[in-house]
C-alpha cells in the first residue's frame, strides 16, 4: 500500500500547519496573572525558592514560574533575555551589577509600590538604602551578610593551635603559620588560602586603613603604594610558607570544590557569612565563621552588613504590580521565611528574624550571630562599585596576584601596574 | 500546431508553452525549493543572520542592555594597538594549534599505521581509538584532565612511582598549556580513521615491487606511503587546524573560564567568550571573531597555495 500526496495537498497541509503553530504560539502573551523569575544559585537555594513560590500559589493563585542558573551562566541569560526585550518579571541582583541595570531602564524603581503592593514597614534602613539608586529603589533585599573567614575548626584542633577569634590579626596568622608548619598538619597543610587575589580581602585590608576599593564617583580608592605593600604582605606569607603555593592557588578556579579549603589544603579562606551552610553541606570536618583579619589590634571598620543579593522588577514587565506584591510576600510572610531561613543572608524584617530564630539550625544560628554582632568590625556600607568592577578583578587582580605568586612579577612591580591597567579599564568603560 | 495538438488543452500547460523564465524555474524547481526550505531557514536564519549582525555589531559598542552605537573601525584599531589580551590570546592559540596540530598528525598516522598491518579485532581497535575523539571536546573528559594531571592527580602518583615529584601540572603557568596540547592529541581518533583509508588505498604491488628491490621498510614509508598520502595529510592537516582554532571548552572548564594561571590558557576564543559575556561588550567581541575568521581564512589559504608544491594527486 502506498499513500501518494501530491503537490498541492503537501502544499495545502504544510501552511495549516505553519497556521496551526503560529496560532499555538499566539496565547502565551495574553496571560496575565503569571510571573516569570529568574535566579542564580545551587539546588538547595531552588528548593526553599520553589518551596515558596508554591506557597505563593496557593494563597494568591498567581504562577510564578522560576528557573535558575549557576552565577557565572546567570549573566549572560539575564543580558540576553533583557536585549531580547524578554527579560523575566522578577530578577535576582547582584550589589555589582544593580547600577547598571538601573542606569539603562532594565529594572524598574519600586517606589510607587511601597506602602502599597510592597510592605516595607519594618525593614532594615541600611538594607533599604542599599537597594537605592540616584535615590529611589530599585532591589528589596534579600537577607543581609558580611564578609567571612571560614574556618576549619577540626584542623586547628589537630595543630594544636587555638582557633582564630573576632581579635585576629594579620601577625598572629603568620605565628599561627609556623605552628601549622611544625605541627605539619595532614602533610603540609597550610593555616590560610593565598588572599592576594581576593577582592573582598583587599577590600577589607583596605577599609582598615581608611580607604576604600572604589570611590562613590567610581574611581580607583587607594594608589599604587597600598597595592604594593597589599601583595608585599601576601609573598612575605608565601615565603614564609603560612598560606598556600602559588601553583595550589591555582587551582581555585571559583567553585566550593576547587578552594584551598575544600581540597584539605588550608584550615582558612576568606568567604561570606551566607556560604557557612554550603561550605558546611560538602566538608567532612567541622567549619565555623570568623572575621576577617585586622591589620593590628583595635582597629576594625573593615567589614559591612551588605545586601547579599536583591530581588528586583524588570523594567519591561507589564506585572510590576503583581511582582511587587510577590516581593512583598517573599521577604515577609513567616511561613516563606521559615523555609527560606538564612540561605540568602540575615532577613531583613525584624518580625521575621523573630519569628524564625528558633527554628534555625546550628550554622544558620552562627552565621545570624556573626552578621548581627560585627560591633567595631562594622564599618559603612561602601557605594556599590563601578560597572568595569568585575572585570579589574577577574581579568587583573587574579591574574596578576598570579604573576606574583609565581614569581613573574615583584610586587614593587606589581602595585604601580594595577593602578594603570585598572585605570584604564574604569576610563574605557 | 501539430505538435501544439499533441498536448493536452489545459491552460496551465497553454501558459507553460511560452514560458518565461522564472515560471519555468518555479515549476521545475519548487518542489526541491520546499524540501530544501527547512535547511534553508536554518541557514539564513541562524547562520547567515548573525554572520551578518556581527559583522555590523563588530563595529559598534554594543553591551545588550542599550542600543549599539556606530564607532567605525574602533575595535579593529584598538585591537591592534592598544589591547595586550589580544596579543597573549593570539600567542597562546597559535602556540597551541602550531604543536598540537603536527604532533596530533603524526600521533594518528603513527597508530593508523599499526592498525593497517591487518592484525586480528581491528574493528574493536578502530572504535577504542575512536572513543577519546566522541568523549574529548565534552565537559566530562576536561574535568577529568583537571584531576589527573593536578598536583595529586594520577600522572603525578605514576611518576611518584619511579622517584619523580610532578608540578601541578594544570596549575602551572609553565605546563598548563602542555597539558591542553596532550589533551587535543588524545583525541586523534578522526584523523586515525581518515588516515586508515587513506592508507586502504595504497597499492600493495607498489610495496611489493620495493621490497623486491631491497628499500628498507623506512625508504618504503618515505617513498611511497607518504607522497601517496598526501592528500590526506592535506585534508587532515587544514580540519584539524580550523579545530584547534575553535577549541574551546577544555581550556575554558580547565581554567575555570579565566584562561588562567597567570592567562596561559587564556585560548583566543576563550577570551572573545570573556568580552562578549563577562564584560558585555559584544561589539568588540564580534570584531574579535571576524578577526579569527580572517586569520583561519589566510592559514587555510596559505596551506591550499603550498599544497601543489607537497600533495601528489595520483591521476
Amino acid at each position: 500500500m502506498t499513500i501518494r500526496i501530491d503537490r498541492r495537498h503537501f502544499l495545502m497541509g504544510s501552511s495549516a500547519l505553519i497556521a496551526a503553530g503560529a496560532a499555538g504560539i499566539s496565547p502565551a502573551f495574553a496571560q496575565a496573572e503569571r510571573l516569570r523569575l529568574l535566579f542564580w544559585g545551587g539546588q538547595a537555594r531552588a528548593d526553599r525558592t520553589y518551596a515558596v513560590t508554591d506557597l505563593y500559589q496557593a494563597a494568591k493563585g498567581t504562577d510564578v514560574e522560576g528557573e535558575f542558573l549557576a552565577w557565572n551562566d546567570y549573566w549572560p541569560k539575564l543580558a540576553t533575555q533583557t536585549a531580547g526585550g524578554n527579560a523575566p518579571d522578577i530578577i535576582q541582583m547582584d550589589y555589582r551589577y544593580i547600577v547598571e541595570y538601573a542606569q539603562r531602564n532594565a529594572i524598574a524603581p519600586l517606589d510607587e509600590f511601597v506602602g502599597g503592593a510592597l510592605k516595607l514597614d519594618d525593614f532594615d534602613a541600611d538594607q533599604l538604602e542599599g537597594g537605592k539608586v540616584d535615590g529611589s529603589l530599585y532591589g528589596i533585599s534579600l537577607g543581609a551578610n558580611s564578609v567571612a573567614l571560614m574556618v576549619n575548626t577540626t584542623a586547628f584542633e589537630e595543630a594544636g593551635v587555638a582557633a582564630p577569634t573576632r581579635d585576629l590579626t594579620y601577625d598572629e596568622i603568620m605565628a599561627m603559620g609556623e605552628a601549622f608548619n611544625s605541627a605539619n598538619v595532614r602533610g603540609g597543610m597550610k593555616v590560610i588560602m593565598d588572599g592576594s587575589g581576593s577582592e573582598p580581602m583587599l577590600d577589607n585590608w583596605l577599609r582598615q586603613k581608611g580607604l576604600a576599593l572604589y570611590t562613590a564617583d567610581g574611581k580607583l580608592g587607594f594608589d599604587a603604594d597600598a597595592m604594593t605593600e597589599w601583595f608585599q604582605l601576601w609573598s612575605q606569607m608565601r615565603e614564609a610558607g603560612v598560606c598556600v603555593s602559588a601553583e595550589d592557588q591555582a587551582l581555585d578556579t571559583g567553585p566550593h570544590e576547587t578552594t584551598m579549603l575544600v581540597l584539605g589544603k588550608a584550615a582558612m579562606m576568606p568567604s561570606n557569612s551566607n556560604q557557612l551552610v554550603g561550605f558546611q553541606a560538602v566538608m567532612q570536618d567541622d567549619i565555623t565563621i570568623s572575621s576577617y583579619p585586622r591589620l593590628a589590634a583595635g582597629v576594625g571598620g573593615g567589614h559591612y552588613r551588605k545586601p547579599s543579593m536583591f530581588f528586583s522588577v524588570a523594567g519591561s514587565s507589564a506585572n510590576k504590580e503583581a511582582a511587587a506584591e510577590f516581593l512583598s510576600f517573599f521577604v515577609n510572610d513567616p511561613e516563606a521565611a521559615a523555609v527560606l531561613g538564612v540561605e540568602r543572608g540575615i532577613p531583613c524584617s525584624a518580625a521575621v528574624r523573630d519569628a524564625i530564630a528558633p527554628t534555625l539550625s546550628e550554622q544558620d544560628q552562627i552565621a545570624l550571630n556573626f552578621v548581627a554582632n560585627l560591633g567595631d568590625l562594622l564599618g559603612p556600607l561602601p557605594p556599590s562599585p563601578p560597572a568595569a568592577a568585575g572585570e579589574i578583578d577577574i581579568s587583573l587582580l587574579r591574574t596578576l596576584s598570579q604573576e606574583v605568586g609565581f614569581g613573574a612579577r615583584s610586587p614593587e612591580d606589581a602595585g604601580p601596574y594595577f593602578v594603570k591597567e585598572a585605570t584604564a579599564i574604569l576610563n574605557r568603560a | 500546431m501539430t505538435a501544439r495538438s499533441l498536448q493536452s488543452g489545459a491552460p496551465a500547460r497553454e501558459r507553460a508553452a511560452t514560458p518565461s523564465i522564472w515560471s519555468r524555474i518555479w515549476q521545475n524547481d519548487a518542489p526541491g525549493y520546499l524540501f530544501l526550505l527547512p535547511w534553508l531557514i536554518g541557514f539564513i536564519g541562524l547562520t547567515v543572520g548573525p554572520m551578518v549582525t556581527s559583522l555590523y555589531l563588530s563595529f559598534t559598542d554594543f553591551d545588550l542592555l542599550t542600543s549599539p552605537d556606530w564607532v567605525g573601525a574602533d575595535n579593529y584599531i584598538r585591537m591592534f594597538t592598544n589591547d595586550a589580551k589580544f596579543w597573549t590570546s593570539m600567542r597562546v592559540t597559535m602556540f597551541f594549534v602550531i604543536f598540537s596540530v603536527p604532533l596530533k598528525l603524526a600521533f594518528a598516522l603513527a597508530v593508523a599505521m599499526l592498525l593497517n598491518r591487518g592484525i586480528r579485532g581491528l574493528p574493536l581497535y578502530r572504535a577504542l581509538f575512536y572513543l577519546p575523539s566522541l568523549l574529548g571536546a565534552s565537559v566530562a573528559i576536561a574535568i577529568l584532565w583537571r584531576q589527573i594531571f593536578a598536583g595529586d592527580g594520577l600522572v603525578n602518583k605514576l611518576l611518584l612511582l619511579v622517584g619523580i615529584e610532578g608540578p601541578s601540572w594544570i596549575s602551572n603557568p609553565q605546563y598548563s598549556l602542555w597539558t591542553l596540547i596532550v589533551l587535543s592529541i588524545w583525541q586523534f581518533g578522526s584523523p586515525m580513521i581518515i588516515f586508515l583509508a587513506g592508507l586502504r588505498q595504497i597499492p600493495t604491488d607498489m610495496y611489493e615491487a620495493a621490497s623486491l628491490d631491497g628499500a628498507s621498510k623506512w625508504r618504503q614509508f618515505i617513498k611511497i606511503t607518504l607522497p601517496l598520502l598526501t592528500p590526506v595529510v592535506f585534508f587532515n592537516a587544514i580540519i584539524q587546524t580550523i579545530e584547534a582554532f575553535k577549541s574551546f571548552t577544555p581550556a575554558f572548564i580547565i581554567s575555570g573560564g579565566t584562561g588562567n594561571p597567570i592567562n596561559s590558557t587564556l585560548f583566543y576564543t576563550l577570551y572573545l567568550y570573556q568580552e562578549a559575556f563577562a564584560f558585555f561588550r559584544m561589539g568588540y567581541a564580534s570584531a574579535l571573531a571576524w578577526v579569527l575568521l580572517a586569520v583561519v581564512g589566510v592559514f587555510t589559504a596559505f596551506s591550499f597555495f603550498t599544497s601543489k608544491y607537497w600533495v601528489h594527486y595520483d591521476e
